[in-house]
């Protein structure tokens, strides 16, 4: 009887618990770098560029242990273990998996923040309507984080001002 | 070059053996490698490629780079077989791992330096020739993939990954979910603390399922009953109890509108209390 695999000649897949290796869903990340920071391998990477306006998530499967913190961190779902294990090659920059995504202009000073625009959008989602007076935190969550400041304090000065007539 | 059989030499530089124990398994009759002409050789003179294993410590790179000398000039095929042998895996920035002077420990390149590549470098400033080298990534590598990566420096199987750059043009979504986003990522804190992160989207989505199903909370605590029993799972079962009662305890706490009656959720939250506190967690 013959046990031995034929697995190079034949497809095979993982069981449905393994642990391959992750895979960042463009369509779905953010850019938060949450992942980032749970990241015990540094195989993840933050790379911002406050003259393009850019922010890189790299990820390289090549340093990856594939503990799956980041798969935990994601708040989106974007990174995902994926059961995926044939992974090997003779180029390491086959290895890596890049997004780029455009970081936040701030209207008032045209200053790049050190958010992109779709952590601002998701950030906007997650924040309950009624819990603050108006749009105010709309208006000021916008801004970068000078302009916020500036505007807290031009607020409440005027805000005293009015007190003190 | 169409290698017919490759005699192995195999370098622990390191490692945590791990690695060893998935690179014997490949010898066994069930994953057999001898089949494709792998034998292991016993000193680096006979061997074509060597398996090299580990983050390459400062200790071991003298002696990875004699017997890399050893070897016969050509073909000099290095396999680095698991993470650490790739690019210094977990041990990245360990004190003891070697790493040429100009490849930082602390930088922003990709990708990632570190491993037996140094060595490499090291050998091919000084004139040798090395070969190509095969990256098989994994902590360990499953044998499969050794198998996989071993049949790719013999040239059997294609390479199936390439390395991708996506922009914002690949579009954005941002999915809706039946209960707000805020609760939910809550409801997907705590969770962490019950499940692992295998079953934790599914049975968060299943929650998700029965709280846009019932319109009360009685009407949430039958549904959960329910799941629960057609689940056998009993791990499956506390999250669920763990997952109501913290969903409850929320919307009551912030005072957003909560449906069924309010003396009703009292005494569930109560009852609650009591049956799931079975779960550890710090908060």
């Amino acid at each position: 009887m013959a046990v031995t695999l034929k697995y190079p000649f034949v497809k095979i897949e993982a069981p449905p618990e393994y642990r391959g290796v992750p895979h960042i869903n463009p369509r779905l990340c953010i850019g938060c770098g949450a992942c980032v920071n749970a990241c015990p391998a540094d195989a993840l990477l933050r790379i911002d560029d406050y003259e393009k306006g850019t922010r890189k998530i790299v990820l390289d499967v090549g340093r990856c242990i594939r503990c799956a913190r980041c798969d935990e961190a994601c708040p989106t779902g974007a990174i995902r273990m994926t059961r995926n294990f044939e992974v090997a090659t003779l180029d390491r920059k086959d290895h890596v998996e890049v997004v780029e995504l455009r970081l936040h202009r701030c209207p008032n000073c045209g200053s790049y923040t050190d958010y992109t625009e779709r952590a601002l959008e998701k950030a906007l989602q997650i924040l309950p309507e009624g819990l603050f007076d108006g749009d105010e935190i709309r208006k000021r969550a916008i801004l970068c984080r000078n302009c916020r400041r500036k505007l807290t304090v031009d607020d409440a000065v005027e805000a005293s001002r009015e007190v003190v007539e | 070059m169409r290698l017919r059989s490759l005699y192995v030499f195999h370098l622990d530089t390191g490692a945590c053996n791990g690695c060893e124990i998935e690179l014997f398994d490949i010898l066994t009759p069930y994953y057999d490698a001898e089949r494709l002409g792998v034998r292991l050789a016993a000193s680096p003179r006979h061997a074509h490629a060597m398996a090299a294993t580990g983050p390459l410590t400062r200790q071991a790179y003298y002696a990875a780079k004699e017997a890399i000398k050893a070897m016969p000039p050509k073909p000099r095929i290095i396999v680095a077989i698991g993470t650490c042998a790739c690019s210094g895996g977990i041990f990245y920035n360990g004190y003891p791992i070697y790493r040429r002077p100009e490849s930082g420990r602390e930088g922003q390149e990709y990708p990632r330096r570190g491993g037996i590549f140094e060595l490499v470098q090291d050998l091919r400033d000084e004139g040798e020739y090395v070969g190509p080298v095969v990256y098989i990534p994994g902590c360990p590598p499953r044998p499969e993939e050794i198998l996989y990566g071993v049949a790719l420096a013999l040239g059997l199987v294609e390479k199936q990954v390439k390395g991708e750059y996506y922009t914002e043009e690949v579009g954005f979504e941002l999915p809706e979910y039946p209960i707000e986003e805020r609760i939910r990522l809550s409801l997907r804190e705590r969770l962490k603390y019950v499940v692992g992160y295998f079953d934790r989207e599914k049975v968060l989505e299943d929650f998700m399922g029965l709280v846009a199903k019932a319109k009360s909370a009685e009407e949430l605590h039958g549904l959960i009953q329910g799941y629960c029993l057609k689940n056998p799972d009993p791990r499956v079962s506390l999250a669920m109890r763990v997952l109501k009662r913290e969903f409850l305890r929320l919307k009551e706490k912030y005072g957003w509108e909560v449906k069924g009656s309010a003396e009703a959720l009292q005494g569930e939250v109560r009852g609650l209390q009591v049956s799931a506190d079975g779960d550890a967690g710090p908060r």
